[in-house]
């Protein structure tokens, strides 16, 4: 087991080595703000190049070990009962016959009081296997007295609708924004664009579903947790379970996914430690692709209504947006960020309410609000080019900003959008477009056109991540970071950035991630993995770089000043032939030795960092049939300094996929009569497959900022996910005149909008 | 997963025999694809699975007749890989090779996808009881129903999903089925039956019987055939809507014509007035559009399937554009 406590700070004599104190980041922080810098990318070795993944063959050929792999001695096996009522009151939980079954070693209630959706859960068991576990599930008698649920959203609005919360109305305000006058500036507009757009229930369905395995030690717990942040999961496990945080270790070496589905602790997790402290023995919990559709969550809906004001030369004069989103029992997603900062406006007004319904909660997912958000903003912008008669991507450019909140607030540290539009205009052939929207010319039934879509994101990194280096005599070097890998390539990214700046191969370099008793990093989501963890290594890199200049001039008897790292040699600038391997050197420090490094701070209140993107889409639909073929796709990045070429243009292919999967197939629909979704399987919730997917040039805006961090490093995940399904819209609306202002764009939809549309209306 | 006992017969008649004789709910199993998932999920609730993939004489496609046998067990990849299927009848190949995906063709079989069960939504899922499972309800009629049939519901609204059987139909195949007092021969059209007959089964085979073959006459002189499949997505998922059609075509008009769609009735839906429309006329955008309207007087959409009367257009243009190519 992989839980050993990572070393104590005492090992480290040298000064030198204390770690940076957050008043020094915070001092940096205040001092007055450089000029944009425009720093030249170093020549550097691995960083920005493509490099295979350390790992790639341990997954490839099955050796990795992921959460449902995980086999303890004694284990066993844990189900859980979920309500099948969407709404209800649980008169009584018999466990008893389950416990009679020979072999069922623990049971649970979990509920009591009200369920509130189906898919809840209400009692679990733990069984020797998985068939025992399965009869004595089934034997547990739960007796619910039904009651009135809601399910449809549009119908939840209603005054008369059940109340999904006790004593709370189902609609509930969110979120408001204002800044300037918009009735003003809807009366010096000289055209006003209305529409109103729609974005469905969409299920994270990572391929490794959920599922969590734990075993206490004594008082110890130690969880295997396919998570997407082992710090959180066991800060929530210790006050679930009213133990000491130190008493807790989560471990995820490998995972399939999460897309914002696995952030925090579950309740399935607590549920299988009770009961493996019951029974005495470790317990496995592994939940089903149903599961995946009724109870971790999906991405919320939204009906968003623009209302947009411009120039005759395309000069936007106002920003309206008024949202109604529904999330479940939860509390749904905002989508006015990207309205309130992406485009020059000096009025603009936003105001979001969610409603509430008798269905699971809904959880983050790769972009929440941003990507919801971006179909709308990106959709009206269209429809406001085509009445204006303009290039969409010169009305994009035409309000352009350099401060965020609409050119109002604080200046970006670096903004690489215009150089996107720039790479991704040329790469898909931009000046193919139909001039016009549907005026191209038709191939029978099929209509082509090409479309556009922004991004802005966050992704900057959490200032305060820690990783260490250690050096060890014999010249093995392991990086150690207590920050997870979901599938992106963390271990890489790790690898590389210290094998830079020690002047190694990333193959030199062991890499511990995913346990939290590691140094703390933060969860793998808001795309803050990499600009987190890599200037943290490379801060741990640098300072042993740093003690290893000064053990090789104690070495060579010359100035620490004096000493150059090159080729795995430690020279005297001053007189080369006076010089040392670096397997000397390791061995001249006797015994390992740890380097603690930390992602500093950001002049946050000076500057906005953001990352950026623009993707370019073009497709063919067929107006008789209502299909939609994408063949062609370029997107353009602006993310700071990549640091693993390969597995950021991944990073990119898998954003453009999910959003064109969530663009013209993949929607969860739920049934008014049983409150149950009818397709929880990959079956009638359809996602893209291989060969959905066309061919893509991905592209970076090569934008070193150093004041992000040592690196220049943004993140990349959800930045390649939040234009994504808006492109493909928009490329629709170019081929076939009518904008669907709805996803997924199926079949169905397709061919009722052209009817519409032939209709007048 | 419920527990089931598994027979393994070697031959025809010792399946037959089984069949007829055991007490218990049976359930076939010949690529088992789809059956494995009805019976983890507890959809079907057999106690009995009657292995074919061990009963001699099932499989294989054979000249006969002036016609081809094709036995229940041949794989989904041999018939659409197949030579003379290829060159007699292209909507054949055509249907098989549209057929789910290349692992799933390696393993299914002819039979297997001629009797699979419907994939509506509600009868799929184990939580509901609807009328095809012995309940009072159909939860498709006014429920979600996007993907629900637009001719022949009656009381159960699904829709056929095989590929191979509107194909076959459109090729006047017939069937063969074992029967414990010997084999009968039926048209493969008469082997499909609707939930006015018996809302619980898709087809007529009665207790003790099965599958065993189907055959397809000779192609008639200039016969062309054509299959066009219109899915969401582009591979791996069932026809919304599916055109089979055969027909012949002489001096720029159509002779002879058999359309059969899937996708849009609870069997595999013979257009007989849109091939009455067709007969003798030559193949134009206005006519097809004559034919299929023609077809449509008789549909009845649901709430959210009307999409449906557009597809089935725009499935029989492309399949007639086909054959009078």
């Amino acid at each position: 087991m992989n839980s050993r406590k990572y070393r104590a700070e005492t090992l480290i004599d040298l000064p030198g080595q204390a770690r940076p104190a957050r008043a020094a980041a915070a001092a940096q922080a205040a001092k007055p703000a450089e000029p944009a810098p425009a720093m030249k990318p170093p020549d550097y070795r691995y960083i920005g190049k493509p490099s295979t993944r350390v790992d790639g063959r341990m997954i490839v050929t099955g050796q990795a070990k992921y959460t449902h792999d995980v086999k303890l001695r004694g284990m066993l096996v844990g189900k859980i009962l979920r309500s099948p009522r969407a709404a209800a009151e649980i008169v009584s939980i018999d466990l008893a016959p389950a416990l009679a079954v020979p072999g069922a070693m623990g049971a649970l209630k979990l509920a009591e009081g009200k369920v509130r959706y189906a898919g809840q859960q209400v009692a679990a068991v733990a069984a020797v296997d998985e068939r025992t576990a399965e009869k004595a599930l089934g034997l547990i008698k739960v007796e619910y007295k039904t009651l009135p649920f809601v399910v449809d959203w549009e119908k939840a609005r209603d005054a008369s609708a059940p109340q999904v919360r006790d004593g709370k109305p189902n609609v509930e305000k969110i979120n408001e924004y204002s800044r300037g006058d918009v009735e003003k500036g809807f009366a010096e507009a000289d055209v006003v664009v209305e529409k109103t757009y729609r974005t469905g229930f969409e299920v994270h369905n990572p391929t490794e579903t959920h599922g969590s395995v734990a075993a206490w030690e004594g008082d110890h717990l130690v969880v295997y947790d396919s998570t997407q942040n082992v710090h959180s999961v066991r800060d929530g496990l210790a006050r679930a379970l009213k133990v000491p945080a130190s008493n807790v270790t989560v471990i995820k070496n490998y995972m399939g996914g999460g897309f914002g589905s696995k952030l925090g602790v579950n309740d399935y997790t607590i549920a299988a430690a009770n009961l493996a402290r019951q029974a005495g023995r470790p317990v496995k919990m592994l939940l089903s692709r149903r599961d995946n559709a009724v109870c971790v969550g999906y991405r919320p809906s939204s009906l968003q209504t623009y209302k947009v004001g411009a120039k005759k030369d395309g000069t936007l004069t106002a920003l309206q947006l008024t949202n109604m989103a529904s999330g479940g029992v939860g509390s749904g997603d905002d989508v006015g960020e990207p309205t309130v900062d992406i485009y020059k406006c000096p009025n603009c007004k936003v105001f979001e309410e969610t409603v509430y319904t008798n269905t699971g909660g809904s959880r983050a997912m790769r972009a929440p609000g941003h990507t919801q958000g971006a179909f709308g903003i990106e959709g009206v912008m269209d429809e406001l080019a085509a009445a204006l008669d303009m290039d969409p991507l010169e009305l994009r450019r035409k309000n352009y900003s350099t401060k965020n909140q609409g050119d109002t607030g604080i200046p970006y540290s670096s903004k690489g959008l215009d150089r996107c539009y720039e790479l991704g205009a040329k790469a898909i052939g931009w000046e193919r477009r139909n001039s016009r929207p549907g005026g191209g010319t038709a191939n029978g039934p099929w209509r082509r056109g090409l479309g556009v879509a922004t991004s802005i994101w966050y992704g900057a990194g959490v200032p305060g991540t820690l990783a260490d280096i250690v050096l060890y005599p014999d010249m093995s070097v392991e990086v150690i970071c207590g920050t997870q890998d979901l599938g992106t390539g963390t271990r890489t990214h790790m690898a590389v950035v210290a094998a830079e700046t020690l002047g190694l191969d990333p193959k030199d370099i062991t890499v511990k991630l995913g346990n939290s008793d590691y140094p703390w990093a933060p969860g793998s989501g808001g795309s803050q993995t990499t600009p987190s963890v890599a200037p943290a290594v490379r801060d741990a890199a640098l300072k042993a770089v740093e003690r290893l200049k000064a053990v090789a001039a104690a070495r060579l008897k010359i100035e620490a000043g004096d000493v150059v790292m090159a080729d795995r040699k430690f020279s005297s600038k001053s007189d080369p032939a006076k010089s040392a391997t670096f397997a000397e050197v390791c061995r001249d420090l006797r015994r390992e030795t740890v380097f603690h490094g930390e992602r500093g701070g950001m002049p946050m209140d000076q500057f906005a960092f953001n990352t950026f993107g623009a993707h370019f889409a073009e497709v063919e639909v067929n107006v008789e049939t209502g299909r939609i073929r994408v063949v062609k796709y370029a997107a353009a990045q602006d993310s700071g300094q990549v640091v693993n070429k390969l597995t950021a243009e991944s990073q990119v292919i898998g954003g453009i996929t999910q959003g064109l999967s969530a663009g013209i197939f993949e929607e969860r629909v739920m049934d008014d009569a049983t409150g149950n979704p009818v397709n929880p399987n990959l079956r009638d919730y359809k996602i893209a497959t291989s060969l959905d997917i066309p061919e893509i040039a991905v592209l970076f805006a090569d934008v070193f900022d150093p004041r992000i961090n040592n690196l220049g490093v943004k993140g990349l995940g959800e930045p390649a996910r939040v234009p994504s399904s808006a492109a493909v819209a928009n490329a629709v609306y170019n081929a076939i005149g009518v904008h669907i202002r709805e996803i997924p764009m199926t079949p169905k939809r397709v061919l009722e909008a052209l009817k519409k549309k032939e209709a007048g209306s | 997963m419920r527990e089931f006992k598994i027979a393994e017969p070697r031959t025809a008649d010792e399946a037959a025999a089984l069949l007829a004789e055991t007490k218990e709910t049976a359930a076939l199993i010949a690529g088992g694809t789809d059956l494995l998932d009805e019976l983890k999920s507890g959809v079907s609730g057999a106690g009995l699975v009657v292995d074919l993939r061990g009963v001699a004489g099932l499989s294989g496609i054979a000249a006969e007749k002036g016609g081809l046998r094709i036995g229940a067990m041949t794989r989904v990849v041999d018939l659409a890989g197949d030579a003379a299927v290829a060159r007699d009848y292209p909507g054949l190949k055509g249907a098989a090779q549209s057929l789910a995906t290349p692992q799933l063709r390696n393993v299914g079989t002819v039979g297997g996808n001629l009797c699979q069960r419907p994939r509506c939504w509600y009868y799929r899922d184990p939580q509901v009881v609807c009328r095809k499972k012995g309940g009072f309800n159909c939860f498709a009629y006014q429920g979600r129903n996007k993907y629900h049939c637009i001719f022949g519901g009656s009381g159960c609204f699904i829709v056929y999903p095989s590929d191979l059987a509107p194909a076959l139909i459109s090729l006047g195949a017939t069937a063969t089925i074992a029967t414990a007092k010997g084999d009968k021969t039926i048209p493969l059209e008469a082997f499909y039956a609707g939930p006015d007959v018996d809302v619980t089964r898709e087809n007529v085979l009665a207790k003790g019987q099965f599958l065993k073959s189907v055959w397809v006459p000779a192609p008639k002189a200039g016969q062309k055939s054509a299959y066009v499949k219109l899915e969401e997505r582009g591979t791996w998922d069932f026809a919304l809507v599916s055109a089979a059609v055969a027909g012949v075509v002489k001096g720029g008009a159509l002779t002879e014509i058999s359309i059969v769609m899937g996708g849009v009735a609870p069997v595999p839906w013979r257009l007989k007035k849109a091939e009455d429309a067709l007969r003798g006329k030559p193949v134009t955008e206005a006519v097809i559009r004559q034919a299929a309207d023609a077809a449509l007087a008789d549909a009845s959409p649901l709430r959210e399937n009307g999409y449906k009367t557009d597809l089935v257009f725009a499935a029989l243009k492309e399949a007639l554009t086909a054959i009078a190519a």
